[in-house]
């Protein structure tokens, strides 16, 4: 096994309700290695956003540590982590994750542009991983003109684009029907595959965590089973 | 052919522009350019992208809510056009009434014996020569230069007698244009420019002496060496100019008359009225003919016209203080609407700003791109002004509001008549002033929406679907 891209050790997270806390994780422990197509399941409230939120450098645990690629995040300034994120974490959310005044192309390149990236560098790679996702010849239209599959797509181009050390979805097929769920896994387990992406997604519907090769399931803030799939398809 | 390549491979995907495809897919055989419409096939690297300017990204954003955009811009448009106007009305009037100081008394500038202002004496003169007046006349904003002598006179008839102030004006030069009081006569006519001209009383005295038009008058001062003279001479015209102390203290000679009694020289002046092309410039062209002055050697002393009429400087500073009152006030209003737009605006799009915050946006760059928001606005705001503005402000400037016709009635400070068309004029300097309160205001406003933009946190706004 190759060296772990993410680790939780002993992870907790409390939130303070008013005068009562909510003990959103108690004690995670997780390694996340290169390559691993990984979905977090588990119902309503049992810990999946927390955990991909601690992993992606947006929150700081309560106590335990989050190392991604060996480096602690809790010994890092707030500009720090915004600088991780920006570029080792690819990140896809539910829904509305696109700017919905810049086109297909301008939000997939979101990221190299706010790295800083030459514009030839940007127009190379953003093309071609368009044209990987299967978006070419939509690249100038607005958001409002794709539909959710799409824009989701289109949202997985700008996560990957600046080849982070591990894509972040949370629940990124729970606003498209099942079709295009299926297509939009299709689309990630090739990316996985061919690219090498690192992917950790959250679901609670079955069929989309049956896609998974790694299936950790939490409950009520702990992680109750973390199963590994055999490699075959 | 890349067209339908590009839906085949992507058609699980492409569910809704499946419809906006499918006209030219189901048509089967679609030309090249239908397609190229819909969907336009691009090689990578074909045609050079621009990508994304944040400048632009700004610009976009202002347009998502278009009506509100619109109704804020317009609050702009319609602050900085009253504000305008408003100025322009105050600018114009004040304007008026340094002309009317500068006509009531000693033009804009005044070029006398420097110490005149403190003792004044008719044996403190300048010299009217010709060196005087191609000094004061070559200067580029100088309209006219008109030699007075100035001075107390005692006036007696048979059986009374008046202290009055005397003001010897040359009545070839001199018109209402540059000395008000000749607006004001009531009866009789302007002097004649010879040594028997005659004389301009104030109303009160005349009827205190008992005069009437043609009647005879004397009067006495003191001449250049100490001794009481007398000059005698026809009541020409009766001056009432509703102002007590002019009706009770003003009389006018002419300026030939008066030196002779007290043994002036022929071009010996107490004092020379500079008037201006634009009063606006008082200072600089006093400080400019005070310099031309001691470069010719002369000894006279220019004074700007507020150096001899406090009370009226004051009671401008007042109104030029009112001025940026409002100034101020327009200011704020406007500046509450474009705070209120920006502020609704950033709260809605929190989440989005929650979205670019996780992918790596710093706060600087969330902070940037609102303000560049309100930048725009400024600028859209100015140029929509200047537009609505310009119109308006052209026609009041060089046609104006006839005021008379509208009132009814002819308005007159002192008895002197003011402008009956009502004209705008801004000084250059409060056109300025308001441009740049317009766009600190609109800036100073998106300050605090974009600082919250700037502090989103995205694990909170995420939550928001
Ligand atoms: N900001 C917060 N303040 C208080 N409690 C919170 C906050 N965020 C999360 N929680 C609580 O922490 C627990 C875990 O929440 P989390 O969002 O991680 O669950 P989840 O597994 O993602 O659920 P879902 O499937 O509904 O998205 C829940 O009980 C939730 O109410
Ligand atoms: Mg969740």
């Amino acid at each position: 096994m190759s060296q772990p891209i993410v680790q939780l050790d002993g992870v907790t997270k409390v939130y303070r309700q008013g005068s009562i806390d909510v003990h959103a994780l108690r004690g995670v422990d997780l390694e996340i290695a290169k390559g691993e197509f990984t979905a977090i399941c588990g119902p309503s409230g049992s810990g999946k956003t927390t955990t991909l939120n601690l992993i992606g450098a947006l929150d700081s645990p309560t106590s335990g540590t989050v190392r991604l690629e060996n480096e602690d995040l809790g010994a890092l300034s707030r500009k720090e982590l915004s600088e991780i994120r920006r570029d080792r974490i690819g990140f896809v959310f539910q829904a509305y994750n696109l700017v919905p005044v810049l086109t297909a192309y301008e939000n997939a390149e979101m990221v190299l542009w706010v790295q800083g990236a030459p514009p030839e560098d940007r127009q190379r790679k953003v093309m071609e991983l368009l044209e990987d996702v299967g978006l070419s010849g939509l690249e100038d239209r607005k958001p409002s003109e794709l539909s959710g599959g799409q824009q989701q797509r289109v949202a997985i181009a700008r996560a990957i684009a600046s080849d982070p050390a591990v894509v972040l979805a949370d629940e990124p097929t729970a606003n498209v029907d099942s079709e295009t769920a299926d297509t939009l896994l299709d689309l990630m387990e090739r990316l996985n595959k061919n690219r090498g992406v690192t992917f950790v997604f959250s679901t609670h519907d079955p069929k989309v965590m049956d896609r998974a090769r790694r299936i950790v399931r939490m409950v009520d803030g702990s992680i109750s089973d973390d199963t590994v799939k055999d490699a075959v398809t | 052919m890349r067209t339908t390549e590009t839906n085949s491979i992507s058609d699980r995907g492409v569910e809704m522009s499946a419809g906006q495809a499918s006209p030219a897919t189901a048509a089967g055989g679609a030309t090249a350019s239908t397609t190229a419409t819909s969907v336009a096939p691009r090689d990578v690297g074909d045609t050079k992208r621009r990508g994304t300017r944040l400048w632009v990204m700004a610009w976009r954003n202002l347009w998502r809510n278009r009506r509100r955009t619109l109704l804020t811009l317009s609050s702009i448009v319609f602050g900085v056009f009253l504000a305008i106007i408003a100025t322009a009305m105050q600018d114009q009037n004040w304007a008026d009434m340094i002309d009317l100081a500068a006509r009531l008394g000693g033009g804009h500038v005044s070029v006398q014996h420097p110490e005149y202002v403190d003792h004044p004496t008719i044996t403190r003169t300048v010299s009217a020569d010709e060196r005087m007046l191609s000094v004061l006349e070559g200067d580029p904003e100088v309209k006219a230069v008109m030699p007075r002598v100035l001075g107390q006179v005692m006036l007696a008839t048979a059986g009374e007698s008046a202290g009055a102030g005397v003001i010897a004006y040359d009545p070839a030069l001199e018109s209402t244009e540059t000395l008000s009081a000749l607006e004001a006569i009531a009866d009789g006519e302007p002097l004649e420019d010879s040594p028997d001209g005659g004389i301009l009383l104030g109303a009160r005295i005349v009827s205190k002496l008992g005069l009437d038009l043609g009647d005879r008058v004397i009067y006495t001062l003191t001449d250049t060496h100490g001794e009481i003279v007398s000059g005698l001479a026809r009541l020409k015209g009766i001056v009432e100019t509703g102002s007590a102390a002019a009706d009770s203290g003003l009389a006018l000679l002419p300026i030939d008359a008066l030196r002779e009694v007290v043994d002036l020289g022929p071009t010996e002046v107490t004092q020379l009225a500079v008037f201006l092309q634009d009063q606006r410039r008082t200072d600089p062209a006093a400080e400019r003919i005070a310099g031309e002055l001691d470069q010719e050697g002369s000894e006279a002393a220019a004074l700007a016209w507020y150096a001899s009429r406090p009370e009226l400087a004051g009671f401008i500073a007042m109104k030029v203080g009112g001025a940026r009152f409002m100034e101020i006030l327009i200011a704020i209003l406007v500046a509450a609407g474009i705070f209120n737009t920006l502020f609704v605006s950033v709260m809605e799009r929190m989440r989005e700003f929650g979205i670019l915050s996780a992918i790596g946006w710093s706060p600087g760059k969330l902070f940037g791109l609102v303000m560049l928001e309100s930048f725009w606005m400024a600028l859209l705001g100015l140029i929509g002004a200047a537009v609505v503005t310009a119109g308006p402000y052209f026609y009041l400037a060089n046609t104006g509001i006839d005021v008379a016709a509208i009132i009814g009635s002819q308005m007159d400070i002192a008895g002197v008549g003011m402008p009956s068309v009502l004209k705008v004029g801004i000084f250059f300097e409060n056109l300025v002033i308001i441009v740049v309160f317009a766009v600190l205001a609109t800036l100073l406003s998106g300050i605090y929406p974009a600082w919250r933009a700037g502090r989103v946190e995205p694990v909170e706004t995420l939550k928001i679907v």
